[in-house]
């Protein structure tokens, strides 16, 4: 039995043991504890002496019951671990060291009961662990695996995800230099055998993009970084980081190979390609546009808009259609537009504007397409031209047909009438009558033919003999020629076409037509008065203008205005009219490439314009 | 032989006028032949004749090629004049264009007149089968 007074003792030491500690008797009472123990369990004044430990805890293992007990039946059952909710309800952990209580004689007279508060240690591994998690799916997910290299060993550890990336099995041992030779050969392995050269020699860390082959055989790009570490000044060690950026590299290298495609693609296309954003600034453009801009470089339009390169109302035209399909979404497709630019140099585009439509279904911006088709359109006007004047040619063509056809009909249609008389006459001074038509018939037939060879000669010499003359000069020829017969009619020219106007002309054709005009000017008078005819010239744009104008008869040109050129057409009752002069002269101003208008009021006058042409 | 009263023949041809007068001698008698050089003198004698009460021509030989006022241009003139009697209007014509065919069914489809388009030359025989009174 326990004496009193050792007891005392005993209660006093075991009162001030720094570790909670519980002493019990074999009815699991307690009877000793000391003071750190009621203060863990915050049993404060409450008196635990005497009472069994398992009352004391409300919520307890049977498990603990039944160490108690192996203790008091001497055996060890070692450390065990509690947890319990203290009163301010918070998560506690405790370690128990139960151990068998011997006296002197090595009886078992109770449990010695040791406790230690292990909550912060708990929480500390959980939080250990959670951060291992977290690490280990970081680096799953961002395929970064680590590696240590400790010097003193020698050894080389890499972790699971390193190893993953390697495609090496779990149980891989890898040393410094299996872990370099896996790097490509060439600058992948140089520049990572001289990294870790540096990281040895000068504790330099590194990060390097590099080319690694697994076991597999699979090339892969990773990122292989390496922090030397140290301890009081002494390198220890390395540790390092191996992220495997692969999918990366080739995405980029992916869309790198598309950029180019595009880049090569768009530059060589013969069509000017050019991106604009939401302001019409310029945020890419091709080389044909480049060269249409006339700069060497994309950089030295892009951030420019339309009023920066064309001028203000071909820049105006622009930005509003441009407005338009970012606004409605539509694109305009192959408009023809007409493009000035600042040099005053004019291109004809097939134009295509297509929006460009972001997530939000907005238009940032819009795709530009323009195909220069000047070289097309000018080919489609010189060839209009040609038609336009081989269907005017085939008309003159027909027309002419017409003539001869009519003409040659007319006379040969009076020959056989005549004919057929003549030789059905009896009367003989009706036969010398006939003879002498015949005659008659004969010489206005040679006088047609003549006319025709006159108009098929225009027709056929055309331009071949065009030399510039001095139209005053030609003016004075014929006005030299025509003397008598303007003195004869009291006709006055007025002249004020200026001395060094030079045309370019078929020197013939064109004393023929002055000739003709003055000549009419004066046969067609206003028999009231004397005739006035004014001369007048002007160059416009290659092109002569010679007006002649009269104060004579004028022709109604409502009736015979479609007919004032046709051969052997008269609108006058005059004895020498012919029908032919302007039908000659109209075929003269053609045949240089001139043509020929008229302006007349009956009884007021005409004016003829003639318009020269000078090129050829 | 038929007897027509008034006969007109415009064509500036003097020996197509000739002929043609040649030809009616042996086809009708009596009555008169006038002959025209261009459609305006014609026409002229035409609203004379009438303003007159005189006679008109019951036959008009036309040619259409001619200065001043040609054939479609009298006889656009001519058919708005609002004669009592149907007139017979024989065109003669050396042109075989197809734009002065279709120019007479124009003429002669608008017009109460009868209206012939022949071509030279011109025989006798025919002149004997268009000169009547329409």
């Amino acid at each position: 039995m326990i004496k009193s007074p050792l007891t005392e003792v005993n209660n006093y030491l075991i009162k001030q043991l720094p570790t909670a500690t519980a002493f019990l008797n074999t009815k699991l009472e307690v009877v000793y504890a000391s003071d750190t123990w009621i203060d863990y369990f915050n049993f404060g004044n409450r008196n635990v002496f005497g009472k069994k430990i398992l009352d004391l805890f409300e919520k307890t293992t049977r498990n603990w019951e039944k160490t108690l007990k192996d203790c008091l039946k001497g055996k060890n059952r070692g450390p065990g671990m509690e947890h319990y909710v203290d009163s301010e309800k918070k998560d506690r952990w405790f370690e128990w060291t139960n151990i068998p209580w011997y006296d002197e004689n090595e009886n078992v007279i109770g449990v010695i009961i040791q406790t230690k508060d292990i909550t912060r240690k708990v929480s500390n591994e959980l939080e250990f662990e959670k951060l291992q998690i977290l690490h280990d799916k970081k680096s799953e997910i961002a395929k970064i695996g680590s590696w240590n290299f400790d010097l003193a060993s020698q050894k080389l550890s890499w972790c699971k995800m390193t190893k993953k990336i390697h495609e090496v099995p779990l149980d891989f041992v890898p040393d410094i230099e299996t872990g370099i030779n896996f790097y490509k050969q060439g600058h992948s392995r140089n520049t990572i055998s001289l990294a870790v050269e540096r990281a040895m020699s000068q504790g330099a860390p590194w990060n390097e993009k590099l080319q690694i082959v697994t076991a597999k055989g699979n090339e892969k790009w990773v990122i292989a970084a390496g922090k030397p570490l140290f301890k009081n000044n002494e390198l220890v060690g390395i540790l390092g980081t191996f992220q495997d950026i692969d999918d990366q590299v080739q995405a980029e290298m992916k869309i790198r190979e598309s950029e180019r495609l595009l880049r090569t693609l768009i530059d060589n296309l013969p069509l000017n390609v050019f991106i604009k954003d939401r302001d019409s600034k310029k945020i890419l453009v091709n080389k044909a546009e480049c060269d249409f801009l006339g700069v060497k470089h994309p950089k030295q339009v892009l951030g420019k808009d339309d009023f920066d390169l064309y001028p203000k109302k071909t820049a105006q035209e622009s930005r509003n259609e441009d407005i338009k399909v970012m606004n409605s979404l539509k694109p305009v497709l192959g408009k023809e537009t007409i493009c000035e630019k600042k040099d005053g140099q004019i291109t004809t585009f097939l134009t295509s504007k297509i929006p460009l439509v972001g997530n939000d279904g907005i238009a940032n911006g819009l795709i530009g397409i323009s195909l220069d088709i000047s070289n097309i359109k000018q080919k489609e006007e010189e060839l209009r031209d040609l038609i336009d004047v081989t269907a005017l040619q085939n008309k003159k063509l027909v027309n002419f047909a017409h003539i001869v056809s009519h003409n040659l009909r007319s006379h040969s249609a009076n020959f056989s009438m005549l004919l057929d008389f003549l030789v059905n006459e009896k009367c003989g001074k009706e036969k010398e009558n006939l003879i002498n038509m015949l005659v008659e018939a004969s010489d206005n037939l040679l006088d047609t033919l003549e006319n025709l060879n006159e108009v098929v000669a225009i027709n056929t010499n055309t331009n071949l003999n065009k030399k510039p003359v001095v139209l005053n000069d030609m003016v004075k020829k014929v006005t030299k020629n025509l003397n008598a017969f303007l003195l004869n009619n009291n006709a006055k020219i007025v002249n004020t076409i200026s001395d060094d106007m030079r045309i370019n002309v078929v020197p013939a054709y064109l004393e023929s037509i002055l000739m003709n005009f003055i000549t009419n000017s004066v046969k067609y008078k206003e028999p009231t008065r004397n005739p006035i005819i004014r001369l007048h010239a002007t160059k416009n744009e290659g092109q002569t203008l010679l007006e002649i104008s009269d104060n004579g008869l004028g022709i109604d040109m409502k009736k015979y205005g479609d007919k004032l050129f046709g051969m052997y057409k008269t609108f006058h009752e005059h004895k020498d009219a012919r029908g032919i002069g302007l039908y000659i002269t109209k075929n003269q101003i053609e045949a240089m490439n001139g043509k020929v208008m008229v302006c007349s009021e009956v009884g007021k006058g005409s004016i003829f314009k003639i318009y020269f042409n000078e090129r050829n | 032989m038929r007897e027509i009263n008034s006969i007109y023949i415009i064509d500036d041809d003097p020996i197509t006028v000739f002929g043609i007068k040649k030809m009616l001698g042996s086809v009708v008698h009596g009555g008169v032949v006038h002959s025209f050089a261009n459609g305006k003198l014609a026409i002229d004698a035409i609203r004379d004749t009438t303003s007159k009460n005189a006679e008109i021509p019951e036959v008009i030989f036309l040619d259409i090629n001619m200065p001043i006022m040609d054939g479609w241009q009298f006889l656009e003139e001519f058919i708005q004049l609002s004669l009592p009697q149907k007139v017979r209007i024989n065109i003669i014509t050396s042109s075989i264009d197809s734009a002065d065919i279709e120019k007479w069914e124009h003429y002669r489809l608008r017009s109460k007149h009868v209206i012939t388009f022949n071509n030279k030359p011109i025989k006798k025989e025919k002149i004997d089968r268009i000169t009547k009174v329409a």
